[in-house]
């Protein structure tokens, strides 16, 4: 039971994101554009680019699609409202994600294009900026909540949210989680300006709106772990706790899909030096300070 | 252990060995380096049967980033990358098969003459376990992952040196 309604659930959140979006880039709200560009997309001819590497052309959507879906599958709604509550779900958010890279490889080098190759390239070194950054902030949370367990991630910021608790580990894994959803300003792989869609450069019809509601379910994923990890999931006053995690998980992708579009775009050598350089410091210094307070202030 | 178990187990033997077998047997170094993750994928996913939660989901983790590294280096490194100019991937064949039948018949001595106790009768609940491996690892085990850690950090910094081009100025 709890499948389907996490499921429905994912939808409606896509859905929205999807709106958002659509008004982020094109300035106008409509609650009917994704629904006419998801019906435009499927009626649209099916390029096949000339000598693809086919498997790969075809399985980077489908792989990037699971990827997200399996990512979905450790967030919590509300208490006993999860798909599947494991012992080391932070861990397993952290292995389904790291599959988002390898269907934009696969997708990059499959459709045996130039713009695509190079975005799919061009993530891998995106990957190699936001990979620590995005495990290091999550030790952090799992340190506080003693556990690696999503659930009792949330559980642990009954007293304080996280987001105070350690703010520093909520902006790495911000920026971090921009990078795994190539949003701007870090959507390098598909870069609008010099690569003329990258990766999607060459799927078409049906294969672009599997690729793009895979997209839209990494975007809901990410905004959910965002609210698990630092927002307090399900917790709050007066609301049902569903109400409260889809309401936070909202406000987080529309901050997400918005703030960014107002940055000029990071290109990948200054995104790795800053990652590398100030980041995993900074989060170095996250686990430092997480671990004294922890230790000297029991909340 | 009961037959379900076992069965997916032997299924994601198969499947590791035969991802195994399409590294070689592939032209694309991509693809190549793709059948290798998932090939590691599957020996993952047999921890996961095992009830090795953590190792499981890290062994699938930590491949899916290592192999797509990999990736890009043979991709870099090789002249056919793409294995359209029909490029042969095999060499030193007589050596190859010499060396891989000693290590099969390796393999199999050890298998068949090691005293395996049986499966354990209780496993630990997930948690436990990574309990458990925080504490081996922060404790006995800590020197050999402390100087793994230090040669990998030096190779990195090698790799780093090595890709760098040099600038006029550093020449003599």
């Amino acid at each position: 039971m709890s499948i389907v309604l996490v499921l429905l659930a994912l939808a409606i959140g896509c859905y929205l994101v999807a709106v958002f979006e659509g008004w982020a880039v094109h300035g106008r709200f409509s609650l009917m554009r994704p629904a006419i560009s998801a019906l435009a997309l499927l009626g649209r001819e099916q390029i096949l680019p000339r000598t693809p590497d086919r498997l790969f052309f075809e399985t980077g959507p489908i792989l990037l699609l699971v990827a997200g879906l399996l990512s979905v599958a450790v967030i919590p709604l509300a208490p006993g409202l999860i798909i599947t509550d494991l012992a080391i779900g932070a861990l397993f958010l952290n292995a389904a994600l790291a599959y988002v890279l390898v269907a934009l490889i696969m997708a990059g080098w499959g459709p045996n294009g130039a713009y695509a190759m190079v975005g799919g390239w061009r993530f891998l070194g995106q990957f190699i900026a936001y990979a620590m950054l995005i495990v290091m902030p999550i030790t952090a949370v799992a340190m506080r909540a003693e556990s690696l367990s999503t659930t009792q991630i949330v559980l642990s910021q009954a007293a304080l949210w996280n987001v105070v608790y350690q703010p520093i580990g909520f902006v790495l894994f911000v920026i971090a989680a921009l990078g795994v959803a190539w949003l701007p300003p870090i959507d390098l792989p598909t870069g609008g300006g010099d690569l003329a869609g990258g990766v999607e450069a060459e799927y078409t019809g049906a294969r672009l709106a599997v690729w793009r509601l895979a997209r839209l379910v990494i975007v809901v994923a990410l905004s959910g772990a965002t609210v698990t990890f630092y927002f307090g999931g399900w917790l709050g006053p007066w609301l049902p706790g569903w109400a409260w995690t889809a309401l936070k998980t909202v406000a987080v992708a529309a901050a997400m899909l918005t703030l960014g579009r107002h940055l000029p775009r990071l290109r990948e050598e200054r995104y790795l030096a800053v990652s590398w350089k100030l980041g995993i410091s900074l989060a170095l210094a996250n686990i430092f300070l997480v671990g004294v307070i922890a230790l000297l202030v029991p909340i | 252990m009961s037959l379900g178990p076992v069965l997916f187990l032997a299924f994601f033997g198969i499947a590791a060995i035969w991802f195994g077998v399409v590294v070689f047997r592939t032209q694309s170094m991509v693809r190549s380096a793709i059948a290798l993750l998932f090939s590691q994928t599957s020996v993952g996913a047999m921890f996961l049967v095992m009830q090795a939660e953590f190792l499981g989901v890290l062994q699938i983790m930590m491949m899916a980033t290592e192999m797509s590294v990999m990736a890009i280096f043979m991709v870099m490194f090789m002249m056919d990358p793409g294995g359209m100019g029909k490029m042969d991937m095999t060499h030193q064949k007589r050596l190859s098969l010499r060396a891989g039948g000693i290590g099969l018949v390796a393999a199999l001595v050890v298998i068949w003459t090691a005293g395996w106790q049986g499966p354990v009768p209780e496993v630990p609940g997930a948690d436990e376990q990574a309990r458990m491996l925080g504490r081996e690892i922060l404790g006995r085990s800590m020197f050999i992952f402390e100087s793994a850690a230090l040669m990998i950090l030096t190779a990195m910094i090698a790799a780093t040196m090595v890709a760098v081009a040099p600038q006029e100025r550093d020449r003599p």
